[in-house]
């Protein structure tokens, strides 16, 4: 037969008769994503992600199946043609149940990689565990004790039990091994950035950079680094000598200086830094108080200066006599549990809401419980005034309205409630807001107007970190150094500004919440079923009188053990997946189109395989595989319809040889079959 | 018992209607009492409606038949008597419009007699055939216009054609009897009434194109046409009619094990090879490579039935018949809503008003659309009706002709469930290979429930519409290719009723249940309590209230009182019930 000649994309070409489309668009440069086929079997026809359009009649054609006809005219790049891939990829997403990445990594705002770091942990090696923390973590031993531990909140094993203690393993990582560990240093390639503030985000932000090769200059207006960690979380909680060890990494990284005492708007100017720098990241956080909206506010002391002062101070001051802390965050905790340690035996802590509503972590209001704080709920302050040397605060009772924006129900004033109450200090601890530099755009909520995306502010200036996001937490911190320094490498390296694609595209089972014990899967038959390992704290009594650590680090042995509670949920296939990777490359939604996913059970009988039905996508290569390549048929399809599975022959386990074949494994285009060994 | 002298003969229709009707124990009476008067067990003669039937053939060469004939001496006697009671009426304009071409022996003689189906004419196609040529009898059927029946249209003689310039060790003719629209069963009746005349048709195809095997894949369900298709197959190798051209042609029936898709030809093929029942791209086509790789055509039961007459009286007679681009008589199987279903046979071109309204006997006051190929096909509403019916109107109209069933959907229908209803039927029955087939028409099917129980966004019509046209599109083969069409269908000419549903919640047919109430009207109640007896959940309280929490909304109640005082209403919108 002779040679046939067709229009492909708008251009004639010349193919040999025994080639499909897919075929010949690839030879001419022209990529056709398809899932279900297979050089190595015979054709299926299945997926429909191949699709190409002829253009005379009309009709789509599968191009892995289709032989081009003379004379045809082969739309395959189309926004018609485009879109019928992506509901093709967004219908098999829609069917597709796993986890790319594992609830907990993608709980962290970090995206620290915490399944492999427990992995690493759990087999002893953490080294290992510290080096893969630090790809997304620079602060290991300050997270590792202060995290609120996003992860935990949405590991799965809260399904039935408690969370894997995640946090505790970064802490002993670090604890183990922070001195000897040094990443390994590109040489600087001559860029520069200056950083103004040197919190959680400023640093981080140097430490990605210095991944990257570019060096920079940290300015901080206090005395030392550290920012929030340093001046605004108490010594019991991260104990500053470890802080001081923990920073004392960056400089010897080289290409990292901190310069303290330096305020923008005093003695540092954006001007200046605009000019010295290639870029500018600012991440001065938020350090100025929110008012508390009564009367005589000015009486009261502001919570992270009373922090501030103590902690300027080395944590030892005078006995504040009975204090009555505003608020009922995390600074409010702070406060409280700060001023038992000074000393004071009548600390009161005045919450508008009640304690469900207390955007404090629960550990926190827990442990100040213990070391005797007072909680008055539904208790407003309406006016403070100063007699006889004695502080007078008047407050409302207050009772639950409806829910307001936030979710939380509204506190509203009971008429004639108001009562005094006697003090030598109020402290007041309602939040923080950023004070943004002049001239710097701010939104409405006054922190820094950056591009949601890229963290750019404008010209080579980025900006991340509580002073964009408001107070947050030391994780979100990093996650935002992390954002600047990628955006600045593209800045650098593209010229251009744009969006960091990572961990964009996930599919998820779901909540742990919305799950049953039987919806986890598990990739080993030996998952720890014991009790979660906790902390062995300081009695209370004594907890009362020292700034010490509250909790001792838990110990090597316990962790090993606690990481045998890992449920390893990503996807085996995390890095290799078709389904995943043509997803991103169309943009297809994972849940764009909702439906009832199967249940129809994994199998992890074999020693060495897995096999997760709920993730396949029922192209039909692994059967074939084993028919066509290995001779062995051992695998087959099932029912009909949306029920259709793959399944070994009544369902009997697969015969240990497959141990040395895995044939139908390297072909599988997600990670409906692999090997239960995970890197 | 006194029996008339005038009675010759006496015929109980024994087709699958008939036995389902009760006509076994007719049978059992008749035999009981007419000693050595000849009784013939008959196929389908069309008016399931009407069964059981029995026909006596009078010495004055005169034909009475008795419908409904209920088992009991008492109509027994009345028949043998030839008494007027029970006498059965064609509705005149059924015998004005029906033209019985290819059901003309159905009903009429013994399925098993081998001999009754010569002495009516039978075999003289065949006969006919082996003195022509082969390219002669596939022009003579090319000429005709045969258009095969099962669903696609495509002409008969072409693909014959096709086969017959095939050179092969073997060739294989197919006849797919795997009939699996619901509602549909104008093959089981042909098989089950004329096996002999769906053989003749297969034998001519056969020697036209040189085939040399023949598979019936039939669906194990008909067990009937099994039956006598193996009778046949037995007779006609009795008889050496498989024998063409010194060479014996094997005739085997493969039972499906019913999958719907199997009714598509590829995925019949892989059935028949012993594989999983799906469906492959195209080409290369069966005639091309087919079962187990050799040439391999394959016609519908109704497409091989047309075939003895058509050659027997010649293509002209054919063609004369039907419209201009569909010639011959198309079978119909008429269920619904409407008092006398059925099978019918008509020319083409004939409008669906004729069909439904005249032949069919259905009420045009009560009547709402009809539904046209089967699950896969669509709705036409009533003032649509005036369409001719041939496989070009309805195709432009979003239906198709489909294998020949036909749906009347009443007024007190709901289009959406009607659409719900049939999708459920396809994503079940789809193999499960196409992604746009498998998980497409599992998302639509999933829209429409989460519509019909009052749940539905507007969001939802629009996925219909958006996700309905990409499945028929991204699908391999009949079934995803057409599943999608009951719903744009009824999206297209009911769309109202989806807004309903949808913006009100509510169903204005009272027919989807999770939006309705059962209500009693106490003020009419006669306190039978046969409605609270009745009740397999206990809804209806010593009170006569209905706890509409409780209710399943099986409709019990409704169908058991007697003086009409219980009935649907709109959910919420009860006057005396929970």
């Amino acid at each position: 037969m002779s040679n046939i000649k067709f229009i492909l994309d708008g251009k004639e070409v010349t193919a040999e008769p025994n080639k499909t489309i897919v075929n010949i668009a690839t030879e001419n440069g022209i990529h056709i994503p398809t899932l279900c086929h297979n050089e190595k079997v015979s054709r299926t026809t299945s997926c429909f992600v191949c699709v190409v359009k002829d253009a005379k009649t009309g009709r789509f054609l599968p191009s892995c199946s289709a032989y081009p006809v003379p004379g045809q005219e082969i739309d395959a790049s189309s926004d018609e043609v485009k879109d019928m891939r992506k509901t093709a990829l967004e219908l098999l997403l829609s069917e597709h149940a796993g986890d790319c990445e594992a609830p907990c990594t993608m709980a962290c705002p970090a995206h620290a990689m915490v399944e492999e770091y427990v992995r690493a942990g759990r087999d002893g090696d953490f080294l290992e565990c510290l080096k893969i923390l630090k790809k997304r973590i620079p602060l290991p031993m300050s997270i590792g004790r202060v995290c609120p531990r996003f992860c935990e909140k949405d590991c799965r094993k809260n399904v039935s039990d408690k969370p894997v203690a995640i946090n505790d393993f970064k802490r002993l990582a670090a604890d183990m091994y922070y001195d000897e560990y040094m990443e390994e240093l590109p040489e600087l390639n001559g860029k520069k950035v200056g950083i103004v503030g040197a919190g959680p985000a400023g640093i981080s932000t140097a430490y990605f950079l210095r991944l990257n090769g570019i060096e920079s200059v940290i300015y901080d207006q206090m005395p030392k680094p550290g920012g929030m960690l340093r001046y605004g979380i108490p010594e019991y909680r991260l104990p500053k000598a470890i802080l001081d060890k923990e920073l004392a990494h960056f400089p010897k990284m080289g290409g990292i200086k901190f310069e303290c005492n330096r305020k923008l708007g005093e003695n540092l100017s954006m001007e200046e830094l605009k000019k010295e720098f290639d870029a500018v990241a600012v991440t001065i956080g938020c350090w100025q108080p929110s008012s508390m909206r009564c009367e005589g506010e000015e009486l009261a002391v502001q919570g992270i200066d009373f922090l501030q002062e103590i902690a300027l101070n080395d944590w030892s001051g005078e006995n504040p006599g009975k204090v009555i802390v505003v608020g009922g965050g995390n600074t409010a905790m702070d406060c409280l549990r700060t001023s038992v340690r000074l000393g004071s035996d009548d600390v009161n802590c005045f919450y508008r809401r009640t304690e469900n509503e207390m955007p404090a972590e629960e550990i926190e209001i827990e442990e100040a419980k213990e070391e005797g704080v007072n909680f008055n709920f539904l208790t407003a302050p309406v006016k403070l005034r100063k007699e006889n040397g004695k502080l007078i605060l008047t407050c409302r009772k207050m009772k639950l309205g409806e829910p307001d924006a936030s979710g939380r129900r509204r506190p509203v004033p009971i008429e004639n409630s108001e009562y005094d109450t006697e003090a030598d200090m109020v402290i007041a601890a309602i939040g923080q807001k950023t004070d943004a530099p002049g001239g710097v755009r701010t939104n409405r909520w006054g922190g820094i107007d950056v591009s949601e995306e890229t963290y750019h502010l404008e010209d080579h200036v980025f900006a991340a970190g509580d002073c964009v996001t408001g107070a947050a937490t030391v994780v979100e911190g990093v996650a935002g150094g992390n954002k600047i320094a990628d955006g600045i490498v593209d800045f650098f390296s593209h010229g251009l500004v744009k969006p960091c694609p990572e961990f964009t595209f996930n599919v998820s089972r779901g909540h742990w919440r919305s799950l049953e014990k039987d919806d986890l899967v598990y990739l080993k038959e030996d998952v720890s079923e014991e009790p979660r390992a906790e902390f062995k704290f300081i009695p209370p009594e004594e907890r009362k009188t020292t700034f010490k650590e509250v909790a001792p680090t838990i110990s090597e042995c316990e962790i090993i053990e606690e990481g045998k509670r890992c449920i390893e949920c990503s996807c085996t296939a995390k890095g290799d997946c078709k389904l995943k990777e043509f997803s991103e490359e169309y943009l297809a939604v994972p849940d764009a189109i909702k439906g009832e996913r199967l249940k129809n059970g994994y199998d992890n009988r074999h020693p060495l395989i897995i096999q997760d039905r709920m993730k396949c996508i029922k192209c039909g290569i692994c059967v074939k595989v084993c028919k066509e390549v290995v001779n062995q048929n051992l695998l087959s399809l099932k029912q009909r319809g949306f029920s259709t599975k793959v399944e070994t022959s009544f369902g009997k386990v697969l015969p240990l040889s497959c141990k040395d074949c895995g044939a139908c494994i390297e072909e599988c285009p997600v990670g409906a079959l692999d090997w239960k060994i995970k890197e | 018992m006194t029996i008339n002298d005038k009675i010759k003969k006496i015929k109980t229709g024994m087709a699958s209607c008939g036995i389902a009707a009760g006509a076994e124990d007719v049978l059992t009476l008749l035999k009981e009492h007419t000693g050595d008067i000849l009784i013939d067990e008959v196929g389908c003669f069309g008016h399931c409606y009407c069964e059981p039937v029995v026909e006596i053939e009078t010495t004055d060469g005169e034909s009475i038949i008795y419908s409904h004939v209920a088992p009991n001496a008492k109509s027994i006697a009345n028949i043998l008597e030839l008494g007027e009671d029970g006498r059965f009426k064609i509705n005149p304009a059924r015998k004005a419009k029906e033209l019985l071409k290819v059901t003309r022996l159905a009903g009429v003689i013994d399925p098993t007699s081998y001999e009754e189906y010569v002495e009516n004419g039978g075999y003289a196609g065949l006969t006919k055939a082996l003195t022509m040529g082969r390219e002669e009898l596939i022009d003579e059927v090319k000429k005709s216009g045969l258009r095969g029946r099962g669903g696609g249209g495509f002409p008969t003689g072409m693909k014959w054609g096709f086969l017959a310039a095939k050179k092969a060790e073997q060739k294989i003719l197919i006849c797919n009897a795997d009939e699996g629209d619901p509602g549909a069963f104008m093959d089981r009746s042909l098989m089950e009434s004329v096996p002999h005349q769906v053989l003749e048709g297969m034998l001519i195809a056969a020697y036209a194109t040189g085939s040399t095997r023949i598979f019936i894949y039939c669906r194990a369900e008909y067990p009937l046409a099994i039956k006598h298709l193996n009778i046949a197959i037995e007779q006609i190798k009795e008889h050496k009619l498989n024998i063409i051209d010194g060479r014996e042609i094997d005739i085997f029936v493969k039972e499906g094990a019913g999958a719907f898709v199997c009714g598509e030809e590829t995925a019949l093929i892989h059935s028949l090879e012993g594989q999983r029942g799906t469906p492959r791209f195209r080409p290369p086509f069966p005639t091309d490579s087919g079962w187990k790789g050799y040439p391999t055509m394959i016609n519908n039961v109704e497409t091989f039935g047309n075939v003895p007459y058509l050659i027997a009286d010649g293509a002209e007679s054919y063609a004369g018949i039907g419209s201009e681009s569909s010639k011959g008589t198309k079978l119909f199987a008429l269920a619904g809503d409407l008092d006398s279903p059925g099978l019918v046979e008509v020319p083409m071109g004939i409008t669906l008003r004729e069909i439904v309204f005249d032949i069919g006997g259905a009420d045009p006051e009560t009547t709402k659309a009809v539904q046209t190929g089967g699950p896969s096909g669509g709705c036409i509403p009533v003032e649509l009706f005036d369409t001719p019916v041939d496989y070009d109107s309805l195709k432009a109209l979003g239906a198709i002709m489909g294998s020949g069933g036909m749906i009347i959907i009443g007024k007190n229908r709901c289009m959406v469930e009607t659409a719900r209803y049939f999708l459920d039927f396809t994503h079940r029955e789809s193999c499960g290979k196409c992604t746009f087939c498998r998980v497409g028409t599992k998302r639509m099917f999933e829209t429409l429930e989460r519509i019909t129980a009052g749940e539905g966004v507007p969001e939802d019509l629009d996925f219909l519409a958006e996700m309905g046209p990409k499945v028929i599109k991204g699908s391999l083969c009949g079934l995803g290719q057409t599943a999608p069409n009951p719903v744009l269908a009824t999206l297209r000419y009911y769309r109202h009723e989806y807004e309903n549903h949808v913006n009100n919640k509510q169903c204005e047919e009272l027919a989807c249940e999770k939006l309705v109430d059962i209500e009693l009207d106490q003020d009419n109640c006669v306190k039978c309590k046969l409605c609270i007896k009745n009740c397999p959940v206990d809804a209806v309280s010593d009170d006569f209230v209905i706890d509409n929490n409780k209710c399943t909304r099986c409709n019990t109640c409704i169908e058991v009182c007697p003086k009409n005082t219980i009935f649907r209403v709109k959910k919420g919108e009860g006057f005396y019930s929970e």
